[in-house]
């Protein structure tokens, strides 16, 4: 553009002149909302209307388990969960599914001093930005290949967002309560034999899936190591019983905490548990 | 008299008016309340109120009819009609200029205190303290007493021999049987058996008693082992004064919260995840052979295990409210606890 | 100007009818004015290139009056009680939201629609909110417009979380617990409003009733509250063109650098002229 020797008019004088024209161009040009606009609203909001409709129907049909039982979980999940129980050990809290993203966030601060960084820090933070984007972006230009900033951050923040809202969905704690359920499919998939299955179930309810994974069940945390085929390891009775009581002693610098309070009964069985598994075949 | 017909519009109708309506009146009044007092009469006392009303009716209504027909009987009246008195320019007020439209402000020499300055403070004044009297109860009621009258409960857990030495219980138990199902609360309990007591050097019964809220967000924890069904014991019911008691026998390695991965060890303290702290317990006493739960209390730390445990104990905080380093300050003041 | 030559039947039945509708309507707008106010808001001009993204803000309204209604109804017969009914054990708000949903007439299609709708309303408000982003209709003088917007998401998903509570199963209960447990890590004041909210120390029939009330009277005021001037500001401030429209309302007449012509064309595209060139009937007041 060649140099304009006028003096430039000021940002907010050129948005004045176009807001005019604006109101200029639609009062000429412009067709009247109803029945134009009015008509398509109409066509959306019946669209929205059946949505919400076939949704609460299909959450009421598919629950609909044999003998009508309500707690059922169908498409949409069960319509009655078990009432409120302020002493609950086993279940699994989760928020709304549009709280996932915050509910994730929670779970990527593990250390104690980020907590209120997860709970209040980030969150307040990025309400801010939202509600001072106006007076962040004060530039004119409103074609999305002239704000390539714009355009960067709202990519982001809508990939984070859904990232973070689908790892939400699917985060698993594979707590004592959840894995217990899984023990007769543990048992098939790994060929174990009955001197090995008092061991499965102490495996699933003593916490070890905490940090192990195996057979598909289990968090993996702190470097623990799947134990799918630990017996193919062949590490014996004697040295699983003693890992066990005490891990240091046979990895040195491990993390894992002492089993020794289960007693010597319970720490066998998981040992012959550990030996009889040797991988899912 | 109290004028009450419009203002006239026109000449003829005001010409009208004079001539033929009758003259505004406050008969009619008393002659509507004597036949309301008749017909409510009716239907308390007849013979009395009935009779009182009748009586305002009569004369009310006499009094009505004498107005209404004065001028037949040829006694002219003059009626004022209603004009409204166009006020000359108070003082302190200036027209507004002609190309305002706005409302003028009055102009007011500050050395004296107008009539109209009066009247706006009090107004104001008057209008904060209406508001005031209103707003600070109401205000009142709606935040205080969610801070105050916050009671302590105190849990009858049953008799000591439900807690065989050792053996860790997961309890469940009702805070306030008055409250019902929602006050029920889990807590880990292990007998410890009877340590010394350091200031009277007398055994006393030690047990650890672990709250299942964790110290991140108040999820409910959960045991990691092996509970009664799979170790072949068998859980124990207890009915107390407080109602139904529940101890399942389990075998922890530590303790586990579902929501964000926090992890604990069999003292209650933080092991692995986000939790800021241990996780508090509860202070018991024993009477007459019987575990009594009182007020919980939260915890940094704790050395060592049972009954040589050191617990470092503070009053207590909210999940995710750190009690000890930095952090704590962004916590000074706590909200009124039992 | 045509000859008047003598009205058909048709055309003086038609004349009646119009008298008889303008009749209320005259009466209404002498004494109120709002008749005039329903007219510009039906027959204002809105610019001619807009497009079915515009939908979507018109669309969350229609899910929250949804919300509204259905809420209306499911409030005649839930119960927001956390004592435990001592025939069944059970708490009585559940009960009562299982008693909609099994014994009352269509009582499931109403609950699920109020479930499902709260999400649809979230997710339009979303899209609403991408669009407008989108469009760049957040900059001057659409503002304050915006602001509101965000308020209204905001108030949005805190009848979300307070309504979560209402059902008070298990879910509902330790999503509540850990939702102001997060209020309560706030520094400072953050105990303090997180007692507040549970109504005590701990979670109670009281945090029910509280809950209750903010999702069926305090906010929900205030989300209707900031609807109608967020509507407001709509009509006052009009709809934008989509920003990529060749013929954007507003656009400047030599706004287009050379470069970003198509190689072929060399003027930019002239601007069409007035009435002639598009069927513009008369707009409403500006």
């Amino acid at each position: 553009m060649a140099a304009v020797p006028k003096e430039k008019p000021s940002r907010v004088d050129e948005a004045r002149a176009e807001f005019a024209r604006y109101k200029a161009d639609v009062k000429a040009r412009g067709k009247p909302f109803y029945p134009y606009a009015m008509f398509h609203d109409t066509i959306m909001s019946v669209f929205v209307v059946t949505v919400i409709v076939l949704l609460a129907a299909i959450w009421k049909w598919s629950s609909w388990g044999p003998g009508h039982d309500p707690t059922h979980k169908g498409l949409l999940g069960p319509t009655v969960d078990p009432p409120a129980d302020p002493g609950t050990t086993s279940f699994v809290p989760r928020p709304d599914w549009y709280f996932y993203f915050l509910f994730y966030l929670l779970r990527i601060f593990k250390w104690p001093e980020s907590v209120f960084l997860g709970t209040v820090g980030v969150p307040t933070i990025a309400l801010v930005l939202l509600i001072m984007l106006p007076f962040l972006d004060r530039r004119r230009a409103r074609r999305p290949s002239a704000r390539p900033v714009a355009m960067v951050a709202a990519v982001l923040t809508i990939i984070s967002m859904g990232v973070l809202t689908w790892k939400g969905a699917t985060a698993q704690e594979a707590l004592a309560s959840e894995v217990v359920q899984q023990v007769p499919h543990l048992i098939q998939v790994e060929h174990l034999p009955p001197a090995a299955q008092p061991g499965v179930k102490l495996f699933a309810t003593a916490g070890c899936t905490a940090c192990h994974t195996y057979a598909g069940v289990g968090g993996s945390n702190l470097g623990a190591p799947d134990l799918t085929a630990i017996g193919t390891r062949h590490l014996g009775i004697a040295t699983q019983i003693k890992h066990l009581q005490n891990p240091s002693s046979v990895t040195p610098g491990s993390p894992m905490p002492s089993f020794a309070s289960l007693g010597p009964q319970r720490l066998h069985q998981l040992a012959v548990f550990l030996e009889a598994s040797k991988g899912t075949h | 008299m109290e004028p009450e017909q419009p203002s006239p519009d026109t000449e003829q109708e005001s010409l009208h008016e004079e001539a033929h309506l009758p003259p505004p009146t406050f008969w009619p009044i008393g002659f509507a309340i004597g036949i309301v007092v008749v017909l409510v009469g009716l239907v308390i006392n007849p013979e009395l109120i009935s009779s009182i009303g009748a009586v305002i009716a009569i004369v009310f209504g006499f009094l009505w009819a004498r107005d209404a027909t004065a001028e037949l009987r040829g006694q002219t009246l003059v009626v004022e009609p209603e004009r409204r008195q166009l006020k000359e320019a108070g003082e302190g007020m200036t027209a507004p200029p002609a190309d305002q439209q706005g409302v003028a402000l009055p102009r007011v020499d500050p050395a004296t205190v107008t009539r109209s300055r009066f009247l706006e403070g009090a107004t104001l004044g008057l209008g904060g303290v209406i508001g005031g009297l209103i707003t600070v109860p109401v205000a009142g009621f709606a935040l205080l007493p969610s801070f105050l009258d916050q009671k302590q409960h105190k849990v009858d857990l049953g008799p000591l021999s439900n807690f065989p030495l050792s053996q860790w219980f997961v309890t469940t138990f009702v805070v306030d049987p008055a409250e019902g199902e929602v006050s029920r609360r889990t807590a880990f309990i292990r007998n410890n058996g009877n340590v010394a007591d350091p200031k009277t050097k007398k055994q006393v019964p030690s047990f650890t008693i672990i709250s299942n809220h964790c110290a991140h967000l108040g999820c409910p924890v959960q045991a990691n082992g092996p509970t009664g069904a799979i170790l072949g014991q068998k859980t124990i019911h207890e009915r107390t004064a407080n109602g139904p008691v529940t101890l399942d026998p389990v075998v922890p390695a530590g303790y586990g919260c579902p929501c964000h991965g926090g992890q604990y060890d069999t003292e209650g303290n933080r092991t692995a995840g986000p939790p800021v702290r241990a996780l508090d317990r509860y202070s018991f006493e024993i009477d007459k052979g019987r575990l009594i739960l009182l007020s919980t209390y939260s915890v940094s730390h704790v050395v060592g295990t049972g009954a040589q445990a050191k617990i470092y104990r503070y009053k207590e905080a909210g999940p995710g409210e750190h009690v000890d380093g930095p952090e704590q300050w962004f916590y000074p003041l706590q909200p009124p606890h039992h | 100007m045509a000859v008047r030559r003598k009205p058909t039947r048709a055309e003086i039945r038609r004349q009646r009818m119009e008298e008889l509708i303008n009749f209320p309507l005259d009466w209404l707008e002498e004494r109120s004015g709002l008749i005039g106010g329903v007219r510009y808001f039906l027959f204002r001009n809105v610019p001619s290139d807009i497009n079915w993204m515009q939908t979507l803000g018109s669309a969350a309204l229609t899910a929250f009056l949804v919300q509204a209604i259905t809420g209306v109804i499911l409030a005649m017969y839930y119960v927001p009680s956390a004592a435990t009914d001592p025939h069944t054990g059970k708490p009585v708000a559940w009960e009562s939201i299982v008693n909609i949903s099994d014994n009352l007439f269509m009582g499931w299609l109403v609950r699920g629609m109020h479930r499902w709708g709260a999400s649809v309303f979230i997710i339009l408000m979303f899209l609403h909110m991408g669009r407008v982003f989108l469009f760049g209709a957040y900059k001057y003088p659409r503002e304050l417009n915006w602001i509101i917007g965000v308020l209204i998401l905001v108030m949005g998903m805190m009848e979300g979380f307070t309504g979560y509570l209402l059902p008070w199963d298990q879910t509902a209960y330790w999503a509540t617990v850990v939702g102001i447990n997060l209020n309560g890590t706030a520094p400072f004041l953050g105990p303090w409003l997180a007692q507040f909210l549970r109504g005590g120390q701990e979670i109670s029939g009281e945090t029910l009733t509280r809950f209750y009330s903010l999702h069926m009277l305090l906010i929900p005021g205030a989300i209707i509250a900031l609807i109608g001037l967020h509507l407001y500001l709509v009509i006052r401030l009009g709809v934008t063109s989509p920003p990529w429209s060749k013929e954007a309302a507003g656009m400047e007449p030599d706004e287009e650098e050379p470069a970003r012509l198509r190689p072929g064309l060399t003027r930019p595209v002239p601007r069409p002229a007035g009435a002639s060139a598009m069927q513009a009937e008369p707009g409403g007041r500006e």
